[in-house]
């Protein structure tokens, strides 16, 4: 296990991340997709925290900041599943191609 | 700072009527009586103030207060708003202050149950506080500045009643007429600040006495600033806008004609006189200006027909009296006759109003006649007024005249016997309007139902005949009380004395004028037809008003309206099209291109975003 190991894990989920938000038109798996990145980019920080030869105490705290971004993200999303209810309880469909209303 | 200083308290005479104009124009509908109760109270109120300063002024011996603030400092000059009471400002606040409220007082009869009766209190009262602020300004800055407040007032006042075409094409022709005048007015000042690096009038004034100026700038700006006291003063060729100002209510006009406006321009060529004086050849063209305009709106007095237009050529007559006193040297005689001329003129155009209020509105004089039994306190005072304008001998009109004819002997005397002529012609007009309106037999049924008005109105009238009775005894020395007449309470230099032969002269030529005008028009033994039918041709080019009117509208539409025409050319094109159109018309186009990039899809957005971002990391890459 080095750090290309986790660089290169992190590079194929950050791909497949942007695959999906660029492909998809469902908006709960563009949602997913970008779950997929953000976790894509949690795991290059953690293998840097890891294998960069920092003492115990930067390793902690990188760590911890991991544990606080995910707890953010999982807010975050929380929100985001909120509007993605509102608009299909409105429109009856998810599909990001039929919102917009908002297009002069 | 102690507030209750004098110094301090005479802020308070302008900014209470403000304080009125605002707290009506704003609240007017929760107000009782819509607010005129304190428009009433607060000029009153600025005329107790007045007593209260004119006895600190004369325990004072005379000394000006004066007070002022810094209002902009830039170092190398400063500009402060100050406010002076001197011997003149201290008449001028008496008189506006004292007209002003019997004005209101009357307007209460007057404009009763009128749609915008707490509008019309308001605005009083900021025409009243825009002349104040005018007379106590102690530079030419804040003057200029109460003089268009002066000229809006006006404006708002004539235009009232602006659902009539004609009361707001009136207020138009007032408001554009004294503009040309104020444009002079300020370009003058402007010469003056640049001469002298001041706006402060008694440094100006200062500066040219030692020399400080030379004579052109002195000609040039002291012409510049007579133009605007001839655009406010009504003073031929600019007087065209006092006769249409009728249009506006009437007590408006016994205000612009008595104290507010028409005396602007006296009070102002007054108060720069020492400036006047030193330019070489200002005052024989002041002198001429005021001859022409006393006996041209004399002359048009004579043959108006409209009871508020022979009053307005009246004072347009009378404020050309003024002007050729002032032009003589004879400062004091012009603000006496001012003080006096606005009393009677005052008593006059609210005997008017009352005459109209009793008439139904009409103002043809053909239509009145044998007034006196139906309205016998209107038409004594109106009597009184007419009598004092006349300068009849012992009311207050006399007095005045007298000390204007002896300063014309001794300075102008060239011009004595036209202003003779002058004072005949004004004493004959008076007579005849009188006449017209209240003797002989009622003309018309509306004549016939005529009614005496309600005591608001009548009250006013008998306190300004008293005052035009008995004021002009103040020409008078009266001995132990000190004061020494009224020509050298405004000017020491200036003793009481007559010329008896003048006196005689005077006399005789305003009673033979007043008896001419009693034959002809009272007990009708001349016949008037038999005199104006050989001088049909002069008649009819007096009765036009010497076609002043078509003159100025043959200017307006033949010479202004051409080249406003090329220059709308030039706004249309360069300015509008090119231009302002021009930059709506690049930036229309330039979004019909740019909006094909707006698809509305996300991954279209999206995969910009990638693709920039891809981008930048590459430019990034080659950069390191």
């Amino acid at each position: 296990m080095t750090i290309i190991h986790f660089q290169f894990l992190s590079a194929i989920l950050f791909s497949l991340g942007l695959y999906g938000v660029l492909a998809r038109r469902s908006a709960v798996l563009i949602l997913m997709s970008i779950e997929l990145m953000l976790n894509a980019v949690n795991i290059n920080l953690i293998g840097f925290v890891a294998f960069r030869g920092f003492g115990q105490e930067i390793q902690t705290f990188g760590q911890v900041l991991i544990i606080f971004v995910i707890t953010i993200a999982a807010a975050e999303l929380a929100l985001a599943i909120a509007i993605i209810l509102r608009i299909y309880r409105n429109k009856n469909s998810v599909n990001v191609d039929e919102m917009n209303i908002l297009k002069g | 700072m102690d507030l209750f200083q004098i110094n301090n308290l005479i802020w308070m005479l302008p900014l209470i009527c403000v304080f009125a104009f605002l707290s009506i124009g704003l609240f007017s509908k929760f107000l009782p009586s819509e607010g005129a109760i304190i428009s009433i109270f607060s000029i009153g109120f600025a005329f107790i103030l007045f007593i209260f300063v004119l006895i600190d002024f004369i325990s004072g011996d005379l000394a000006a207060i004066h007070s002022s603030f810094t209002w902009i400092d830039l170092g190398e000059w400063t500009i402060s708003w100050g406010l002076l009471i001197d011997r003149i400002s201290i008449v001028m606040i008496g008189l506006i202050t004292f007209v002003a409220f019997l004005v209101q007082i009357y307007s209460v009869g007057y404009m009763k149950g009128d749609s915008r009766f707490g509008w019309y209190f308001a605005v009083h009262s900021l025409f009243a506080s825009a002349m104040m602020l005018l007379v106590l300004s102690d530079n030419l800055l804040l003057l200029y500045f109460a003089w268009e407040l002066v000229g809006l007032g006006s404006y708002l006042l004539i235009g009232f009643w602006y659902e009539k075409t004609s009361a707001a094409e009136a207020a138009k022709k007032a408001f554009v007429t004294t503009r040309i005048g104020d444009v002079g007015l300020l370009i003058g000042i402007i010469i003056l600040f640049k001469a002298t690096g001041t706006f402060h009038i008694s440094s100006i004034i200062h500066a040219a006495q030692e020399g400080g100026i030379s004579n052109e700038v002195i000609f040039w700006s002291s012409f510049l600033i007579f133009l605007g006291a001839m655009g406010k003063s009504a003073q031929f060729p600019l007087h065209v806008w006092l006769p249409d100002a009728m249009e506006g209510p009437t007590p408006v006009s016994a205000l612009i004609h008595a104290a507010t406006m028409v005396a602007a321009g006296i009070y102002l060529v007054g108060r720069m006189f020492p400036l006047f004086e030193l330019g070489p050849g200002i005052l024989v063209i002041i002198s001429i200006v005021g001859i022409v305009t006393f006996i041209l709106a004399g002359a048009i007095a004579l043959v108006m027909t409209d009871i508020k237009r022979v009053l307005a050529y009246s004072t347009i007559s009378h404020l050309g009296l003024m002007m050729l006193s002032l032009g003589s040297f004879g400062v004091p005689a012009a603000f006496f006759h001012l003080v006096l001329h606005g009393f009677s003129k005052a008593l006059l155009f609210l005997g008017a109003g009352s005459v109209m209020h009793g008439m139904h509105d009409q103002t043809e004089v053909e239509l009145m006649g044998g007034l006196r039994k139906k309205m016998p306190i209107t038409s004594l005072t109106f009597l009184v007024g007419s009598l004092s304008l006349a300068g009849i001998v012992p009311l207050s009109g006399f007095f005045s005249k007298d000390e204007i004819l002896i300063s014309i002997w001794e300075y102008n005397s060239w011009f004595l016997p036209i202003t003779l002529f002058g004072v005949f012609l004004s004493s004959l007009y008076m007579i005849r309007l009188y006449c017209l309106i209240f003797l002989s037999t009622a003309r018309s049924e509306y004549a016939e139902k005529a009614h005496e008005s309600p005591r608001t109105m009548t009250y006013p009238l008998i306190i300004l005949s008293i005052l035009a009775l008995f004021s002009g005894l103040l020409a008078f020395p009266f001995p132990f009380t000190g004061w020494e007449g009224f020509a050298a309470f405004i000017d020491d230099h200036h003793k009481f004395h007559m010329i008896p032969w003048l006196t005689v002269v005077s006399i005789l030529v305003a009673f033979s004028g007043a008896f001419l005008g009693w034959v002809i028009y009272g007990s009708r033994r001349i016949v008037i037809n038999n005199i104006s039918s050989p001088l049909k041709f002069l008649y009819r080019l007096v009765f036009r008003k010497f076609l002043f009117d078509e003159i100025y509208s043959w200017i307006a539409n033949k010479i202004v309206f051409t080249f406003s025409r090329w220059i709308t050319i030039f706004d249309r094109v360069i300015v509008n099209d090119t231009g302002i159109d021009g930059v709506g018309n690049s930036t229309k186009k330039s979004a019909d291109i740019l909006k094909y990039f707006q698809s509305g899809y996300l991954y279209n957005y999206s995969l910009v975003m990638v693709v920039g971002l891809f981008l930048m990391a590459i430019a990034w890459w080659l950069v390191e």
